[in-house]
């Protein structure tokens, strides 16, 4: 090969890596970019006038009187709305019959959507769902289903492949009857209808859902993922310390360290949703933790995942503490014990700390583990109290839950965005924690 | 300090009891793997024996809520399969290029930049993930399937083809030509090639515009998201083993006149073939054993896509079945369909250890011939 190909060839290797490494910058923000950014819509959004009724009935929050003034505008906004409906109704007997035949399923139609936009009918009585007693609380919503009301959803078949699909005006259809005046109105004053004001939700963390999902929080659902992680912690984190400290201080080179070695390697390696599996056949099966599922056996099952994480992390940590504070420790008498307990655990503790914040970052965001042995789709918070023997809901279960069993799954996109960029957030402040401890860490070694 | 001969007795006493705890609460943790492994096959080995391995193995016919229920796990094995071995070859060219990057190409202060990204791109909790296959990517890819994959050809085709174009002229060139001569031969045997390139590259492009994705939750959509998620292992591994290499190669290939990318391709890679090995293995027990992305993304049809290969087509997997029908299993917990879940778990963690240890033995031996055994 001549010179020059070869430098071409250098050249496009170089561009090729780095290539490479933006590829994967790029698949990072792709990734996190929606999540994130149609997450933070589940805390700030433009939230009409039925947000706020909703909000003062269900959880007694909001200025009873400014609200209460606020309805009584709309209402007077809705009017015209209610009495074209109520003047084509009485119509629609002295409509001609094919005319009638025509209008009368757009016209329920119509009527449908604008239960759907604006809530229950003035006079109505009221329906037995909570989600049903509302119209759209949120700005974003109200706008598509507004369209529901507007035109008619129809498929095109004429060109190639599947259907296309085309927004026929129900205007023209309604021409010359008393329904008419409603769709101008609706097209140009639904922001007078429907009031749409930017909203800070900070309480969706906290709040508990409504009619799943429907209206409120997902408090039960981060509480649940709060308990498991911490609950994992709690039992992998001593039991990972020792075995790193026997490892290391203990242990001499031999065919049963070798084993059990291999052993906490090998379950490094073991598939998530197996954990699973053992959970619910070990702990809850055989063991009988608990009568069924609960936070206990999740937590159980979880503390093996992270295991070899944390003896890792906490293995690596103590074999960096400089081999002098051991051999001062010893040289003033102090025995092994003491050495280990007052000198290099405490030198270790920012890297066992490092390991131990990662491995709660992948507790929170495990889902394969807890389906048998710890989450609930639709649950009420779990008391701390009842952490022994209640199954919770937690995110990660319920994001996949939310956003493929739910029977709504296009109605709550909102909800399963603000999930999805709650949990990534928990996950990545810890991982980022961990990030600036070693930094921290690495500096004051450094000196 | 002075000790009698009783305090020094018991201090030894004390210390030996303290090893026996730390011992017997290390052993805890590590035989917990004992524990699985006796656990999954206990649970296993009443489906076995009632419906034999054979069929489990072998049927394509997967109909666990029939009244006669029938588990042939083939169709499932073979999904499973497919999405991984898929995931790891989109993976493995651009985890390989991007660790060569991070260990010969960035200079460092780059390089603490683009670590906490992989870390960051690892620590994503599958879940999310998955939330992103099915709510972002697989619309995307049903309505715009076809011109994307064009596109990502374009990105891939262009550059590769016309340096093979131009490394083949050159190739091809004989080496008695000189001047003019040289240059009219090069010139018209680089261009036949770039025409030949173009002609594929045009037919690449037609196919792919033409492409109609019936469905964006798929094979394709399950595959890519897990070759995101086995990058950060991937790289870091095969990171590790090409700084384990040395200075001495790298300096001893630059005298001898290499340019960076022969030093890397020709002495640097081949000493560090068995350390990039084990990354792949680990990748594939990544994407292996990875439960929510496939569960969400691949669409769950228990069957092998006809021709094997359509990746456009859905599959169902190991991991998938077993977290999506044991919440149906649950409430009869001893039945066969609960039991034949446990199999599946079992094979999956007989793959896994067999990965596992493949892996550990390479890097043992790569151990040992460093050290220059």
């Amino acid at each position: 090969m001549r010179m020059s190909t070869r430098k071409l060839l250098d050249r496009a290797f170089t561009w090729g890596a780095c290539l490479a490494v933006g590829l994967m910058a790029l698949f990072l923000v792709l990734v996190l970019a929606p999540i994130l950014v149609r997450g933070a819509g589940a805390y700030v959004f433009r939230a009409t006038t039925e947000y706020r009724r909703m909000m003062l009935d269900q959880f007694g929050r909001g200025d009873e009187a400014q609200i209460q003034a606020e309805r009584a505008a709309v209402a007077e906004a809705r009017r015209p709305l209610y009495e074209a409906l109520d003047a084509f109704e009485r119509s629609l007997p002295d409509l001609p019959a094919a005319r009638r035949k025509e209008l009368k399923p757009a016209f329920q139609e119509v009527r449908e959507g604008l239960r759907l936009l604006l809530g229950p009918e003035p006079g109505e009585p009221l329906p037995a769902l909570t989600r049903r007693l509302y119209g759209q609380t949120r700005w974003d919503r109200a706008q598509e289903k507004v369209r529901n009301v507007l035109c008619e959803e129809t498929w095109d078949y004429s060109g190639e492949g599947e259907g296309v699909r085309v927004w026929v005006p129900r205007a023209p259809k309604f021409a010359g009857t008393a329904l008419e005046p409603l769709f101008p109105l609706l097209e140009r004053d639904l922001e007078g209808l429907l009031r749409p004001r930017l909203t800070f939700y900070p309480r969706f963390l906290t709040d508990k859902s409504l009619d799943i999902h429907f209206f409120g929080g997902i408090g039960a659902e981060v509480a649940g993922t709060v308990y498991l992680a911490l609950g994992a912690m709690l039992i992998a984190v001593p039991l990972g310390i020792v075995a790193a400290v026997y490892f290391q201080e203990y242990a001499r080179e031999g065919a049963v360290i070798t084993l059990l070695r291999s052993c906490v390697n090998t379950l490094a390696g073991v598939p998530s949703v197996v954990f699973g599996l053992f959970g619910l056949a070990f702990f809850i099966n055989t063991l009988h933790v608990s009568p069924g599922k609960s936070v206990l056996a999740g937590s159980l099952t979880l503390a093996l995942l992270v295991l070899p994480t944390v003896i890792r992390a906490s293995e690596e940590a103590i074999a960096a503490v400089p081999r002098a504070y051991k051999e001062a420790a010893l040289a003033l008498g102090a025995g092994q014990w003491r050495t280990i307990l007052t000198v290099i655990l405490p030198a270790a503790l920012p890297g066992i700390l490092t390991g131990t914040v990662i491995s709660m970052g992948r507790a929170a965001g495990e889902t394969a583990p807890i389906i048998f042995t710890a989450a609930v789709s639709y649950g009420a918070l779990v008391r701390p109290s009842e952490v022994l023997s209640q199954a919770t809901p937690a995110l990660s279960w319920n994001l996949y839950n939310i956003c493929t069993e739910h029977e709504a799954v296009d109605e709550i996109r909102h909800v399963q965005y603000g999930m999805a960029a709650t949990l990534v957030l928990i996950v990545l402040t810890l991982n980022l924690t961990a990030i600036l401890i070693r930094a921290r860490v690495a500096k004051r070694l450094k000196g | 300090m002075i000790l009698t001969e009783r305090e020094r007795a018991q201090r030894k006493l004390l210390g030996l009891l303290g090893r026996g705890v730390l011992f017997a609460v290390t052993s805890v943790a590590a035989l917990a793997v004992l524990a699985i492994i006796f656990f999954i096959a206990r649970d296993a080995w009443p489906f076995f024996q009632q419906h034999g391995a054979g069929a489990f193995f072998l049927s394509k016919a997967w109909y666990p809520a029939h009244a006669t229920p029938q588990f042939g796990a083939a169709a499932i094995i073979a999904g499973s399969l497919l999405v991984t071995a898929t995931a790891v070859v989109l993976a493995v060219p651009p985890g390989i290029f991007a660790a060569l990057c991070l260990s010969d190409v960035l200079p460092f202060g780059v390089r603490q930049v683009v670590k906490p990204v992989i870390e960051v791109l690892a620590a994503i909790p599958s879940v999310a993930y998955g939330f992103f296959a099915l709510v972002v990517l697989a619309p995307l890819l049903q309505d715009k399937g076809g011109r994307l994959l064009a596109a990502a050809w374009c990105v891939l085709a262009v550059p590769v083809l016309s340096l093979a174009a131009v490394v083949a002229g050159d190739l091809l060139t004989p080496e008695r030509l000189k001047g003019l001569a040289y240059r009219l031969v090069r010139g018209l045997l680089t261009a036949l090639f770039l025409t030949a390139g173009g002609a594929v590259g045009v037919w690449g492009w037609r196919a792919l515009t033409a492409l109609q994705v019936p469905s964006g939750v798929n094979a394709l959509n399950a595959s890519v998201i897990l070759g995101v998620m086995a990058l950060p292992t991937i790289i870091s591994v095969s990171e590790d083993a090409l700084q384990a290499a040395g200075r001495e190669l790298r300096e001893g290939s630059y005298a001898l006149g290499a340019t960076r990318a022969e030093t890397l391709f020709k002495v640097v890679v081949p000493a560090s073939v068995s350390g990039m090995f084990s990354a792949v293995l680990l990748g594939v027990m990544r994407a292996l054993g990875e439960t929510m992305v496939v569960w969400m993304a691949s669409g769950n049809a228990a069957q092998i896509p006809k021709p094997w290969f359509n990746l456009l087509q859905p599959v169902r997997t190991l991991t998938a079945t077993i977290a999506g029908d044991m919440g149906e299993a649950d409430q009869m917990t001893g039945s066969a369909h609960y039991h034949v879940l446990f199999a599946m778990g079992l094979s999956l963690l007989v793959f896994s250890f067999a990965c596992n240890l493949a892996g550990e033995r390479i890097v043992a031996r790569q151990r040992k011939r460093l050290r220059g055994g």
